[in-house]
């Protein structure tokens, strides 16, 4: 009768005790405290060229922090994203080169891309492969195509009549604010909406949060992991799309260890590797540390040597306070509570 | 288990037949040799299997190119000049071994393979001056002639065909200043995008071009390094955009088009020099993103030093052991009118 | 109330060297709970899963409210009505209350949930079942005992008519089974046929109409619980009489093996004090919390004390972690046998030989197999272990045998005292006196043994003495022949007046 009570009064403390809220609130102070610091030690960092700036370098690593947040929480990886991200750049650079109208460019490549999604999706889901295999295999045959694609040689310049592509992609601003990033908040706004208010959201937590109780309630289980990876694969298309809009070649390294960060950005803000639960919300915030330390640390000039280790430290640091500060959350008494039987 | 292997090899050999129409090359080598690899490395398999020239058969002297990695532009066209040579000279079994990435312990993996294969001549880039040069060591003992393309290292061989990267950035350093003078800008900073600390013809590069700003009124940041990527690269110049810089060096390709392009975006106004040729590059020139690059000649560097080895191994005498292969500067003068 | 709602005749099912179900029966009324009986491996998980779809029969005929079923998949037997309430629950525990009912059937509204209204629906039904949750609790945050009320509520939901309830009980405390009993009974009138599948044979009386009886994969017999009695049904059961369901054996009592004195360890273990005497089985009873489980994770070495002497055979040892006291020769059976006794994705021999290595390796470190064999070999002959062969995978064993690995890897060292916590839990009849004549065995071995249960039963069955347990102390100690249920009772519920202070002056 208490928790009722308490329970209609909407304080900080019940808003903190949805599920990852918490994290999300940590780390989002974690967040402005390095703000706070890089301003202090540059003042170009706030300057508003570089806020702009920032943005546009954090979007494409939410975009694709959402797609290996969709993996994660049905309680996948998907490794292959920084390869999609390079074999989009590559496909869609070299269809350009040769003439191709640049939209139709994006489209076929965004097709290619989901059909990676579809197949890592075939291979976890129905031949059971370990996901960890499964796309550690994609990815190699997608760096192996980007690689290909244009003869084992990075493209040329895309040409004038891209100009509209690079201007959608990465150039251009809107009410101020570069493209990349309002593609992301897009991106965001939809994939959220998607995971938080349509069915395929919720069966996307059950898969991963227990398959077989989802399985037996009814839920295609296989359906639903391919459809988290058709969105892995389509943002890191979108991702490859833009890097090929910012570059104006296709490189194919490009996209290189981005599953990683990928991986980073969904952790630091509460997604769990190991399934069933985590907000995208929380992805942004982790894409934003992650972009806010690469740009800061230029800033404030610190040493290369130097930098790997402050990031490293950081993101560990950011998922450990968050673990710290909430060790008597009601979570870990329900572990508790099968040992109180005695 | 046998179902999964089947549904893996299907879903590899789909893709790579669905991307063949896009570029019509060797796509069913590909497929072949990557249902073969399995796991790793497929593209060095292709490449190398692509890259393989075989002359008429009957006293063939084998010869193998060794480079850091298998993808870069640079390599690429080292190799392209070799093949053109081997093909031009005719007795010479050629082949181009690289690992996929700048990897010491790769790199000694490859000599080794070569030395199993029956090499009479590498052609190497060395990744660092003393990193291989045990392996360098067991092939001169085998009796196999080693020529140095690009990058050599701490152990003698017959010649070495390269770039003075040193002597290269220090001209860039000058391009530089002299653009600034012309801009009548006096002081400021200037920023600098390199590749990694570990490669050494970027670093000579850089060292070179600080060693033109000595004494001048400039300051020169904190090096950022991207990689070599473009994209990455094009942060880190906005980045040093925001921050002020009046000029920025690009130690590389990738570098160089990142350079330009945040540059370019940035409404222009900033000196940029670079490195290594592409069509970007070229039409970042064009638009005056660019002041100038240093435009390396890699594939002068593969069919000399080719040459030089078929010599060598035919009894010939070298005149010239430390060949420098030399940059051109391409600016906005001149960028019509190269080929 | 006549009319079968659940007709299956002759039905055949086989696993790949197992005939699960040979020739099979099975009857259910609308409006009657049947108690579907029989040791572990008679068939009744297998004969179930037909029921609602998840195995297809080999044979055999099956209708359900009259209808031949030829393909049932688990959507469609969900669509007649069928539900099953596994033993192990199957929630997704990361998801809410009424996100779990509605799994798999989630209600939308032009492609968006519709969140409140499942809310409100799921608030209905919960009311209904007399249970007070919220159904935008989280499921991994609540209680094992309202995790299966909400896998009542899921199956209500869905409008099941014929609900499968597997052991519901062996989690509940005895207030919560009533509460179930009471929401079974209003199934009941309600029209609903309960198949109910439990060990707990004592509580059958209070809720079961019929019974059916399976023993190894066969149809044994049907007949209404009003015309039989315990001793029948168990015979039919094991298909032999089991003479005494508790096997008493008298020893003398020797010399003592182990002191606790002032043992403390948080919330639930209080000062406690207690001897431990060779040729006794010494049990602890209690209700659940009383802080049992916690006690013998303490004198383990899994939970930090926070003070306390343990003393073996008169020499003070010092157990900070589960390798001291193993080492010394106490040794746990734990509660969880799946996830803390074994590690169910090896085989038996690498289980028995896990805590054992120190014993079975060379001086290099390598496992010395012919030892192993000759241990494990053991193990399994002297427990009676029934297993194809020791490659197989613990998990694949039944209850009971599972349970004689944990005690046998024990026994391969020489343990001095075997401390066993809730070892009968979900096993059947013939194997839980196979468990009670081992510790008959070590007790006459002069090995200490330890016995925490919350059979009260089985506590007075099988222990010389009895020491109660209520909120974290010991309330009382009897020996078992001047004790009697009520008396135990008394201690377990012996809890601390909060009021103390206000004593009249």
């Amino acid at each position: 009768m208490e928790r009722n009570e308490t329970r209609e009064k909407h304080t900080i403390r019940n808003i903190l005790a949805i599920r990852g809220v918490g994290q999300i609130a940590t780390v989002t102070i974690g967040l402005l405290v390095l703000c706070l610091a890089f301003a202090i030690l540059n003042p170009s960092f706030y300057s508003s060229r570089n806020v702009g700036n920032l943005l546009r370098q954090i979007a494409p690593i939410l975009i694709i922090g959402i797609g290996q947040s969709y993996v994660l929480i049905t309680g996948n990886i998907d490794l292959s994203i920084g390869s999609v991200v390079g074999m989009s750049c590559m496909i869609s650079a070299t269809l350009m080169t040769k003439g191709w109208n640049p939209w139709l460019a994006v489209v076929a490549t965004l097709i290619i891309c989901i059909g990676t999604g579809i197949g890592n999706g075939l291979l976890v889901a129905t031949c059971k492969l370990p996901p960890f295999i499964a796309t550690l295999g994609t990815m190699t045959v997608a760096r192996g195509v980007a690689q290909i694609v244009n003869n084992n040689y990075n493209t040329d310049a895309i040409g004038e009549g891209a100009e509209g592509f690079r201007t959608f992609f990465y150039y251009g601003k809107m009410l101020g604010i570069f493209n990349t990033v309002w593609i992301a908040v897009v991106l965001f706004l939809l994939f959220n909406f998607l995971l938080s208010k349509t069915r395929t959201g919720r069966h996307i937590y059950a898969v991963g949060s227990n398959i077989d109780a989802a399985r037996l309630s009814g839920v295609n289980v296989s359906f639903t992991t391919i459809k988290a990876y058709m969105v892995s694969a389509f943002c890191a298309g979108t991702v490859g799309l833009v890097t090929s809009a910012t570059a104006g070649i296709g490189t194919m390294d490009s996209g290189n260890m981005y599953e990683m960060y990928a991986v980073a950005a969904s952790v630091i803000g509460g997604v769990s590797t190991l399934g069933g639960q985590g907000l995208l919300l929380g992805t942004v915030v982790g894409a934003a540390i992650w972009g806010v330390l690469q740009n800061g640390l230029q800033f404030a000039g610190a040493p290369v040597a130097i930098r790997n280790i402050v990031i490293g430290i950081i993101v560990i640091f950011s998922v450990l306070l968050d673990v710290v500060l909430r060790t008597g959350r009601p979570r870990k008494s329900a572990k508790g509570a099968a040992h109180t039987e005695g | 288990m046998k179902k999964k292997a089947i549904s893996v090899v299907l879903g590899m050999a789909m893709l790579a037949t669905a991307i063949s129409g896009c570029s019509g090359s060797t796509a069913t080598t590909t497929a072949a040799a990557t249902t073969k690899a399995a796991a790793v490395t497929t593209a060095a398999a292709a490449t190398t299997k692509a890259g393989e020239t075989t002359a008429a058969a009957g006293g063939n002297k084998k010869i193998i190119l060794i480079t850091m990695d298998s993808t870069d532009q640079h390599w690429v066209n080292v190799d392209k000049g070799c093949q053109e040579e081997a093909a031009a000279l005719g007795n010479i079994t050629y082949k181009w071994m690289a690992p996929d990435k700048k990897d010491d312990a790769q790199q000694i993996e490859r000599i080794n393979n070569a030395i199993a294969d029956g090499a009479d001549a590498i052609l190497i880039a060395a990744n660092g001056p003393d990193a291989i040069t045990g392996a360098l060591e067991e092939a001169k003992a085998a009796g196999i002639v080693i020529v140095y393309v690009d990058s050599p290292a701490n152990t003698p061989a017959v010649a070495t065909f390269s770039t003075d990267n040193k002597a290269a950035g220090k001209t860039a350093g000058e391009q530089m200043l002299a653009a600034l003078a012309t801009a009548k800008v006096t002081k400021g900073s200037i920023g600098i995008v390199n590749i990694n600390t570990a490669t050494d013809s970027t670093n000579k590069r850089e060292a070179g071009f600080r060693e033109a700003f000595d004494g001048s009124a400039f300051t020169i940041l904190e090096t950022q390094y991207g990689e070599g990527d473009a994209a990455k690269s094009q942060d880190i110049a906005d980045n040093y955009i925001t921050d002020g810089v009046v000029g920025i060096f690009g130690c590389n390709e990738g570098a160089t088009v990142g350079v330009g392009n945040a540059i370019k975006g940035a409404g222009g106004g900033i000196v940029g020099v670079g490195f290594d040729r592409s069509d970007a590059i070229l039409s970042l020139i064009k638009d005056g993103s660019l002041v100038c690059t240093m435009v390396q000649n890699p594939s002068v560097m593969g069919s000399e030093g080719l040459k030089a080895a078929a010599a060598v191994l035919a009894g010939e005498t070298l005149t010239e052991t430390a060949v420098d292969t030399g940059v051109s500067i391409v600016d906005a003068s001149n960028v019509d009118s190269i080929k | 109330m006549q009319d079968y709602i659940v007709e299956m005749d002759h039905i055949e099912k086989s696993f790949p060297g197992v005939k699960a179900l040979d020739d099979v029966s099975f009857r259910l009324r609308a409006g009657e709970v049947m108690a579907l009986l029989g040791e572990n491996g008679a068939g009744k998980s297998t004969l179930v899963k037909i029921l609602s779809g998840v195995y297809a029969r080999d044979s055999g005929d099956m209708k359900i409210f009259g209808k031949e079923q030829k393909d049932l998949s688990p959507k469609i037997a969900q669509e007649l009505g069928v539900a099953i309430i596994h033993q192990e629950l199957n929630m997704c525990k990361h998801l809410t209350v009424a996100q779990n009912i509605f799994l798999g059937r989630e209600q939308t509204h032009s492609r968006v949930l519709s969140n409140r209204e499942m809310n409100k629906q799921a608030r209905d039904i919960l009311k209904k079942l007399n249970v007070d949750i919220d159904p935008s609790d989280v499921v991994g945050d609540l209680q094992v005992s309202k995790q299966q009320m909400v896998e009542i509520a899921k199956a209500l939901s869905a409008n099941a008519r014929i609900l499968i309830m597997d052991e519901p009980t062996s989690a509940l405390s005895s207030e919560e089974i009533d509460d179930l009993f009471m929401v079974i009974k209003n199934l009941k009138a309600s029209g609903c046929g309960v198949v109910y599948i439990s060990h707990r044979l004592e509580e059958l009386q209070y809720i079961v109409d019929r019974i059916t009886i399976m023993r190894d994969g066969k149809f044994i017999k049907s007949m209404d619980f009003a015309d039989t009695n315990m001793e029948d049904i168990i015979s039919n059961m094991v298909g032999r009489t089991i003479k005494e369901q508790f096997p008493r054996v008298e020893c003398p009592r020797g010399r003592k093996i182990l002191e606790v004195k002032n043992l403390n360890a948080g919330k639930l273990v209080r000062d406690i004090n207690f001897d431990l005497f060779e040729g006794e089985i010494v049990g602890f009873s209690g209700l659940m919390g009383a802080g049992r489980t916690e006690m013998t994770r303490a004198i383990f070495g899994i939970d930090p004390k926070t003070s306390g002497n343990i003393i073996l055979d008169g020499k003070d040892i010092s157990i900070n972690q589960p390798s001291d006291s193993i080492r010394s020769g106490i040794v746990l059976v734990p509660e969880d046998r799946k996830r803390d006794g074994l590690c169910t994705k090896l085989p038996v021999r690498e289980n028995i030989a896990l805590p054992n290595l120190d014993i079975l390796c060379d001086v290099f470190g390598t496992v010395n197999r012919k030892k192993e064999k000759i241990m494990t070999d053991k193990a399994i002959r002297e427990l009676q272990i029934k297993l194809p062969n020791a490659e197989v995978n613990a998990a694949a064993l039944s209850g009971g045998n599972q349970q004689k690995v944990v005690v046998g890897k024990w026994l391969a060292r020489n343990s001095r005292v075997v401390i066993f916590d809730e070892p009968t839990r979900g096993i059947d009849v013939a194997a839980k006196v196979e468990i009670y004549n081992l510790m008959n065995q070590l007790k006459k071995d002069g090995i200490g043994v330890l016995f925490v249960s919350s059979e009260m039963t089985e506590i007075m069955g099988i222990s010389d003495r009895i020491i109660v347990m209520c909120d974290g102390k010991i309330t009382g100690t009897v020996n078992t022949d001047e004790a009697t249920q009520d008396l135990v009772m008394t201690y377990a519920t012996r809890f601390e007046k909060k009021i103390t202070q206000k004593v009249t002056a």
